[in-house]
């Protein structure tokens, strides 16, 4: 319906209340507990181990209180990616793949392999499992958990000069910009149209549609940079210098519980790794 | 009296390392006592945005010394406890907050200094409700007004326990609403004994301080008690500066009536005074004449559907009413709604059947609080937007049909939007505003042609700006490079939402004259939304009050102003000279309710004065 407002509905780390285990849950151990599910999901070349996956991606999802719907409605933009992605890999690994597995389909030049076809659900299933892993992280966690989260975690790496209230800073002051830079971004788009410049046409010619997008990247990056150059003066302002001697206004305070699902996580994840799963 | 806050003692200063001839600051010498107010004024470009920075150790002065509590500024040992004396809030309310949530962003300054978490978390908590955003601290600040955003900065600082707070322009980019909210938050402040120093372009805000510093070229000019410096109005006047409206109308009384009191400077003192010779004039010529309020005879009321929440309903359509009679309107807008984000949870309609009319060559108003439609409203007047309930009509095309030829509607109706920023897109002057005509693929000579005409009709000259970069521009000169970018598309009709805020008395009367001669010279049609209703009850022929959606009232000016009572109601206020005028009509003194300027107030007043007109 509306030709600018394409960029106002963005929203980072989407975050759905219902105040579930894993909402409670200290940021922390949730951030370890979904490093080691996305391990499982590398790990895991085998039909049946991405099936316990897809299982345990649904017990994560019940965990979260979140409507199925909602979990994989995230996954509905990446269906053409994964469509072309299986197309590919039917049409042109052919035998390169694995030569020793046994031809199940073959059509003039197309060879299908049992591999191949074991590989196409796999890598589908994995594409799925993370999108619900993470998407799941997002939903359930707020922002500022996430970057008190990293701080906390990179801490004792500190001795180590890894800028760990740096780095979360970073992207704390990344996500707050997001919705001020979409407004800007539909700001300028506006302007521009109303002097003439043009944002309509197709949905579908893409490469059209990217080029006309491209002059307002400039005066975006150079607004970008005014607003950035003003945030340093008012940090400045409020004594800022660095995370050396600040204290923390949240703080957080983990349950033992908590830790059950890392605990958990890295059990299932060396599971997966050493069963023997048939095929 | 106790001893200095800040001490600036003949503070020199430039950007560019050691040049004579770049200072932006010349030798100022200044204090700030504990707990006073002082306001800051002076022209664009004038330094005190620069000085403001010296005051918490920001910049560090060239020559000259400044002290905080008696610490030097240059010396680095001192910062952080210089940065916790003396805060600041800036400007721009969208680049000052640094978390994603507003008790996090209070809590950024005092986790700066160390201070430990439970003292934190009360300190969070006190400054949240001295500015009354509590209730607030878990949403993010996008979801906030611009008002609420200063309060949330303000409350960043006072979390700091600042001696001092410097307010750098803070209420320049807010609606007279906003300006409200600080002024309420300010005034907490200095009641619980903090310094307040305030940078400012509007001189009723400077007539509130205790002591006001006029800075000019870097310089103090003026220094002493409101009072003092707006007494000398000429001086103020040469240096692109004004009086506060109440004590500009006392100003042109006493022109006319030599021995009307001086120094008035506030509408209080001026209805005071006023009312007090009526009243002695009537014991001495006609006793016996009890002073009661002036029955209302405001000219031909205002034409206006009869209560807000109803207008939605009840088609009074006051745009015909009140449209002057003649050939078709260029812009015809009937019935028209607005829904935002339709279907979600956040849905909220923005307009509510607004109607309106647009006639070729009159100047039409609209005004309205922030969030009452105007800006979605005016972008349906080029088809930013194109109306799903309601029509629009402009120049004979038909915006709610699929096909309107919308890029030709663009054209003839141009749309210069608040913030010029937003506008520039080009490097270089020349080139922003040959964005326009290169769009419509016009050859180079033609091109050119209009960009040194569309220059020249603003005001800018063609030699001396094209090849100046946008950045070097002045506030005045953005606005007008802003204009002439449009003005190159050679439209019919020009859109200008709030033209002249944020500018310098100065530089906002020269943009108004420049609105005036394209109006009288191009014959163009002008849409004007503001929020300076003196403005626009100079400029406009007709006005639009937009309430919560809908058009509530329409006609001219004189109509709309006169019932202040009616206004009051939706949170609008005449202009000021006009409101006194109101005021002295309620103590019974026979002046006209719908005077609508300074001249025109002070002319009936003097008049008055020096014994029946």
């Amino acid at each position: 319906m509306n030709e600018f407002e394409l960029l106002r509905n963005i929203t980072i780390g989407q975050y759905l209340p219902t105040g579930s285990y894993l909402h409670r849950m200290d940021p922390r151990a949730k951030i370890v507990a979904m490093i080691f599910m996305v391990a499982a999901v590398s790990f895991a070349p085998t039909i049946l181990g991405n099936a316990c996956l897809l299982a345990a991606c649904l017990l994560i999802v019940w965990l979260g209180r979140i409507p199925l719907g909602y979990a994989f409605r995230g996954l509905i933009p990446a269906i053409p990616v994964l469509a072309l992605l299986a197309l590919m890999q039917l049409l042109f690994l052919g035998r390169n793949y694995d030569p020793a597995s046994p031809v199940v389909f073959r059509w003039g030049w197309i060879v299908v392999t049992a591999a191949v076809g074991r590989l196409v659900l796999v890598s589908a299933a994995r594409f799925v499992e993370l999108l619900i892993v993470t998407s799941v992280f997002t939903l359930t966690t707020r922002t500022t958990e996430l970057t008190h989260g990293i701080e906390s975690l990179l801490r004792p790496l500190r001795r180590l000069r890894v800028p760990g209230h740096e780095l979360a800073l970073v992207v704390t002051i990344a996500i707050r910009f997001v919705p001020t830079l979409a407004l800007e971004a539909e700001r300028l788009m506006k302007a521009q149209a109303s002097r003439g410049g043009r944002f309509d046409g197709s949905r579908w010619r893409v490469v059209d549609r990217a080029r006309r997008l491209l002059p307002i990247v400039v005066p975006l990056f150079t607004y970008a940079l005014r607003r950035g150059e003003e945030l340093i003066v008012a940090m400045e302002a409020r004594a800022y210098t660095g995370g050396a001697g600040r204290t923390a206004y949240a703080t957080l305070q983990g349950a033992p519980r908590d830790w059950l699902a890392p605990a958990a996580a890295l059990a299932f994840c060396v599971g997966m790794l050493r069963a023997p799963f048939p095929f | 009296m106790r001893a200095p806050l800040i001490v600036c003692d003949r503070v020199e200063f430039s950007y560019a390392p050691r040049g004579p001839d770049g200072l932006v600051l010349r030798g100022v010498s200044l204090g700030v006592r504990p707990g006073e107010h002082v306001a800051i004024i002076g022209p664009n470009g004038s330094g005190k945005s620069t000085l403001a920075r010296h005051l918490n150790a920001l910049l560090r002065p060239s020559a000259g010394v400044v002290r905080v509590l008696g610490m030097d500024t240059r010396d680095p040992a001192h910062t952080r406890a210089i940065r916790q004396a003396v805060g600041m809030v800036f400007q721009h309310p969208e680049s000052q907050m640094v978390a994603t949530i507003v008790e996090e962003d209070v809590a950024f300054g005092p986790e700066n200094l160390g201070v430990p978490h439970a003292e934190l978390r009360r300190r969070v908590r006190e400054a949240l409700e001295i500015v009354g955003m509590w209730e607030d601290r878990d949403r993010p600040p996008h979801l906030l007004s611009a008002g609420q955003r200063q309060r949330v900065a303000i409350a960043g600082v006072l979390a700091m326990r600042p001696a001092c707070i410097v307010l750098d322009e803070a209420t320049s980019m807010l609606d007279p609403r906003g300006r409200d909210e600080v002024a309420g938050v300010v005034a907490e402040v200095r009641r619980r004994g903090t310094a307040v120093v305030t940078i400012t372009h509007r001189m009723s805000e400077a007539a509130e301080a205790d002591r006001v510093v006029v800075l000019s070229g870097g310089a103090v000019l003026i220094e002493g008690t409101p009072r003092e410096v707006f007494a000398r109005a000429d001086a103020l006047r040469e240096v692109g500066l004004d009086l506060p409206a109440a004590a500009a109308l006392a100003s042109r009384i006493r022109s006319q009536a030599p021995d009307f009191p001086r120094d008035l400077l506030t509408a209080d003192e001026l209805v005071e005074a006023v009312a007090a010779r009526v009243a002695l004039a009537a014991v001495t010529s006609a006793p016996g004449r009890a002073a009661g309020p002036v029955p209302s005879t405001a000219g031909s009321p205002a034409v206006r559907s009869r209560r807000p929440e109803e207008a939605g309903g009840t088609r009074a359509d006051p745009a015909r009413a009140a449209g002057p009679a003649g050939d078709g309107p260029a812009i015809r807008v009937e019935d028209l709604w607005h829904t935002y984000m339709a279907g979600t949870p956040f849905e909220h309609t923005a307009l509510r059947g607004v109607s309106l009319e647009v006639h070729p060559g009159e100047v039409v108003g609209i005004i309205g609080q922030t969030g009452s439609g105007k800006s979605t409203l005016i972008q349906y007047l080029n088809g930013l937007l194109r109306p799903a309930r309601g029509r629009v009509r402009v120049f004979g095309h038909e915006l709610g049909h699929p096909g309107a030829d919308v890029r030709a509607v663009r054209r003839m109706v141009g749309v210069v939007f608040q913030d010029p920023e937003d506008q520039m897109f080009e490097p270089l002057v020349g080139d922003d505003v040959a964005y326009g005509p290169r769009q419509l693929g016009l050859p180079h000579e033609e091109v050119r042609a209009r960009v040194r005409w569309a220059m020249e009709a603003v005001g800018l000259s063609f030699e001396g700006f094209k090849d100046r970069y946008t950045f070097t521009l002045s506030g005045g000169e953005l606005r007008k490079a802003a204009l002439a970018g449009v003005l190159a598309l050679r439209p019919r009709v020009l859109v200008l939402d709030e033209p002249t805020s944020g500018l310098d008395p100065g530089s906002r009367e020269d943009l108004r004259a420049c609105i005036r001669a394209l109006r009288a010279r191009q014959g163009l049609t002008l849409v004007l939304v503001s929020h300076d209703m003196d403005e626009v009850a100079r400029l406009c022929d007709r006005l639009y009050v937009l309430h919560d959606g809908a058009v509530i009232a329409a006609g001219p000016p004189r109509a709309v102003f006169g019932d202040g009572a009616y206004l009051a109601a939706v949170g609008l206020a005449p202009p000021e000279a006009t409101r006194v005028c109101q005021r002295l009509r309620a103590r019974g003194v026979p002046v006209p309710a719908d005077a609508l300027t300074v001249e025109e107030a002070g002319d009936a007043v003097a008049a008055l004065l020096r014994g029946r007109p």
